[in-house]
């Protein structure tokens, strides 16, 4: 929040869930003044999304989740379907630049809000509506999670062992990491656009859009050619060796399934003359020899994916990482978790940061996806507690002490959720 | 109404996947995208899939999506003559992206700082540029490896997976943009030039769904994939009469809403799935009415059946019915693009939809605008002629 790249912009967050409110991070972390106004009495699905860190305090203000997606903001909980809840909202937005929201398409307009709202309160003011499948279209009100994005985005034909049915594929939730980035994006842009216009934008943002993006070869294998690209597994139709092998432990194998995998991939002659050294096989990529060759390898794949399995078992994941690196191959580690916290780089970069919360006590998140010059960003608030900021941001609105504390008698604002809220 | 990047210059120098993503949305929002590409051509124009599968440098399905309406100058960067052009390029610019091997970067980086007035610079390095990893090359498989995510998104027993290909080194340069976008705003409202740096390890490492924060704060591994849950249901892929949908809706108010959109609104009050821990035992008892609820609909059909009741459900899709959902087809969802010889193909449209705001021109061909850049950063044709014969051009 240190940077001050978006010094001066203020944001104001309707945003729930997952991709949205990481947005409002990031944002925040660039420097903005965020404005989180959380839902209330009923509190987000980004508050459990994932388990409770055990311990002291509500369940509510202590997953992952929370931290990680809503730090750098000031909080306000507020209940938009009162009155004087909306009037809250309509206050906030005399002096913001841009609005986020994440509800089912349609669901805005419907609470008595929406773009001609918006307008009319604050003509520069922004609105970024990023439902799942957008605002415009016949989906409306449709509900779901990155999953689901990623299951009709084409994503999940692409991923997944060849062969095996659509059931036995991982759900992920990657387009909520694309979409949050998508909404920076997207917000820089509607500030460029009130600088030609004087006025505020409307953007529709629509994840499974934001995630097309992302797959320009697998939409191109139909465009161009009629064919579905598949699921390849970790192959690569033109790359060979290109895939992930069983290693002889190390520090992943200290999970539970005991299990340490190794990538190992040439994309060239040099390449593979690098993993042949490491190997121990130089011969591999001599001339004359099969495998020396970029078709050579191609015809051989299983010979050589075996050959690599054999070696792979040779030592820990990390060792062959190094020593395929080391030769000029292409080799990386599947690190676990806690691996992170031991990496060399990470250490030599000082890439994690410590925070301390009230809650959570002190730990240690991952660090920030960018690293800026001269002004770094920092983590300088936690995740927000439950109305944290209510009093602060009132106050600033122009409530009284005697306002304020009648919002709070009548529900319209509040700091603690019932468990089952 | 002009585009609301247009005015702002962006150089993009190393010619990947990566760096190429990075700036094509500067380029479809209106800014002018200048791609220096080394004089073989940008590595990203190597990669498949190729139109009729004929390879060629402007037939890559990367580069025709991903350098919409960008400028082409061939420039070898890693001379001192070409490094000095791009000082004088990059000081018509508010941004430049690199992404070269470290040493050409940190070369390149510093021409880039000497401009006058100088841009602010993003720089893509998979591990950073400093640190004991600096110098490895990684690929799209083995950066996600270093992510944490790829060793979980696995089914037990078998070998863990990448996501689609290319989609890490896309995040990761989703990632870029949006630092870009923001210090290049920075830099134009306070006129200070800002120095970026993106590792593609740490990009894929802090995205919202990579569980390294739960292992830190809860202390465990989350489980491999494996098919649907029968403890927390319905979550996963369930058959229909078509394929499969995906539902995310064990929990309340989801579960009441579908036990109502498939008929049967008595079942969440029924002992057998009215607590969470009886529920864990009766999957099989569920399925009885779930089962042949879907056997007798396509996943479209139970998708906007239960989508009416505010169920969070989705149907699994392959690549062409991905591209022609009603939704996809009423917002317009992919495009037609021109290609560089004239004729068109069909990409993903916007990320985002603002008014008048994006538009996805034809991508360059190789060089196709070395001559005008290079007029207009005032080099005179005796000095292109020889920087062309010295091979720093192209």
């Amino acid at each position: 929040m240190s940077s001050r790249m978006l010094a001066g912009v203020r944001v104001i967050e309707l945003a729930e869930v997952w991709a949205g409110p990481m947005g409002g991070s990031y944002l925040g972390d660039l420097g903005a003044d965020v404005i989180k106004v959380e839902s209330y009495p009923r509190f987000s699905v980004t508050r459990i999304v994932t388990p409770p860190v055990p311990g002291q305090g509500p369940s509510y203000e202590t997953s992952a989740t929370q931290q990680t997606a809503n730090r750098n903001k000031r909080h306000l909980a507020l209940n938009l379907r009162t009155e004087r809840g909306a009037e809250v909202l309509r206050r906030l937005l005399v002096d913001a630049d841009i609005l986020t929201e994440s509800y089912s398409a349609g669901t805005f307009d419907q609470m008595g809000f929406g773009w001609e709202f918006c307008r009319a309160v604050n003509p520069r003011l922004s609105l970024i509506s990023m439902p799942g499948w957008g605002v415009e279209g016949p989906y409306q009100g449709y509900v779901t999670l990155g999953s689901g994005l990623d299951a009709s985005g084409g994503h999940w034909a692409l991923r997944g062992y060849p062969g095996e049915p659509a059931d036995q594929v991982p759900a992920i939730f990657h387009s909520d990491a694309t979409g949050a980035l998508t909404l920076v994006f997207a917000a820089v842009t509607a500030l460029h656009r009130r600088e030609q216009t004087g006025a505020g934008a409307r953007i529709d943002l629509s994840q499974i859009e934001a995630l097309a993006w992302q797959l320009p070869g697998a939409f191109a294998e139909w465009t161009m050619h009629g064919r579905e690209p598949g699921k390849l597994g970790n192959a690569d139709p033109f790359v060979v060796p290109h895939g992930v092998y069983r290693a002889a432990g190390g520090e992943a194998a200290g999970g539970g399934d005991g299990e340490a995998w190794v990538a190992i991939a040439a994309e060239d002659d040099a390449q593979w003359a690098g993993v042949a050294r490491a190997a121990g096989h130089p011969g591999w990529a001599v001339d004359g020899h099969a495998w020396a060759t970029v078709t050579g390898r191609l015809a051989a794949r299983a010979a050589i994916d075996a050959a690599l399995a054999e070696y792979a078992l040779t030592a820990t994941a990390e060792q062959i990482a190094d020593a395929v690196q080391a030769a000029g191959g292409i080799a990386a580690p599947l690190i676990a978790p806690w691996s992170v916290l031991t990496s060399p780089q990470h250490q030599a970069r000082g890439w994690l940061e410590s925070v301390e919360h009230r809650w959570v006590g002190t730990q240690l998140f991952p660090g920030f996806p960018w690293r800026t010059s001269p002004d770094a960003a920092s983590w300088d608030r936690p995740s927000g507690l439950v109305g944290e900021h209510n009093q602060e941001l009132l106050s600033a609105l122009g409530y009284s002490a005697e306002e304020i504390a009648s919002m709070v008698a009548d529900g319209v604002i509040g700091d603690r959720y019932s468990p089952r809220a | 109404m002009e585009q609301p990047l247009a005015g702002m210059r962006v150089i993009e120098v190393g010619g990947t996947l990566a760096v190429a993503g990075a700036t094509k949305t500067f380029s479809d929002f209106g800014a002018d995208v200048i791609k220096v590409e080394p004089r073989g051509g940008a590595a990203m124009r190597r990669l498949p899939p190729f139109r009729d599968d004929e390879p060629g440098p402007e037939r890559g399905a990367m580069h025709i999506a991903l350098d919409t309406g960008k400028r082409s100058l061939v420039l070898d960067v890693t001379t001192p003559s070409g490094r000095a052009v791009l000082t004088r390029l990059a000081a018509t610019a508010r941004l430049v992206f690199v992404h070269l091997p470290r040493a050409e970067a940190l070369a390149a980086l510093e021409a880039v700082r000497c401009a006058t007035p100088r841009p602010t610079a993003v720089a893509l390095a998979a591990h950073g540029l400093e640190g004991p990893f600096a110098g490895r090359v990684e690929n799209d498989m083995s950066v996600f490896a270093w992510s944490s995510r790829m060793r979980t998104h696995a089914n037990p027993g078998h070998e863990p997976l990448r996501y689609g290909p290319g989609v890490p080194t896309m995040q990761w340069a989703a990632t870029a943009a949006a630092a870009g976008v923001a210090a290049a705003w920075g830099h134009a409202h306070d006129g200070e030039p800002r120095d970026v740096e993106v590792a593609g390890v740490e990009a894929l490492l802090s995205n919202v769904d990579a569980w390294y924060v739960i292992w830190a704060l809860n202390g465990i591994e989350l489980p491999r994939g494996g098919g649907p849950s029968k403890t927390l249901y319905p979550a996963g892929c369930y058959e229909c009469l078509d394929g499969y949908v995906l539902f995310a809706s064990a929990g309340e108010p989801f579960f009441s809403r579908l036990c109502t959109g498939i008929g049967h609104p008595g079942l969440p009050s029924d002992p057998r799935f009215a607590t969470p821990a009886a529920k864990a035992e009766h999957w099989d008892d569920f399925m009885q009415y779930l089962g042949p609820w879907l056997a007798e609909r396509t996943r479209d059909q139970a998708f906007r059946a239960l989508q009416a009741h505010g169920v969070m459900l989705a149907p699994v899709l392959d690549i062409a019915e991905a591209m022609t959902t009603p939704q996809a087809l009423a917002r317009g969802s992919f495009v037609s693009a021109p290609l560089a010889d004239g004729g068109t193909t069909t990409i993903a449209g916007p990320p985002f939809r603002l008014a008048d705001a994006w538009a996805a021109r034809a991508a360059p061909r190789l060089g196709e605008h070395s001559t005008a850049l290079l007029d207009e950063l005032g080099y005179s044709r005796t000095e292109q002629i020889a920087l062309y014969r010295a091979g720093v051009t192209g």
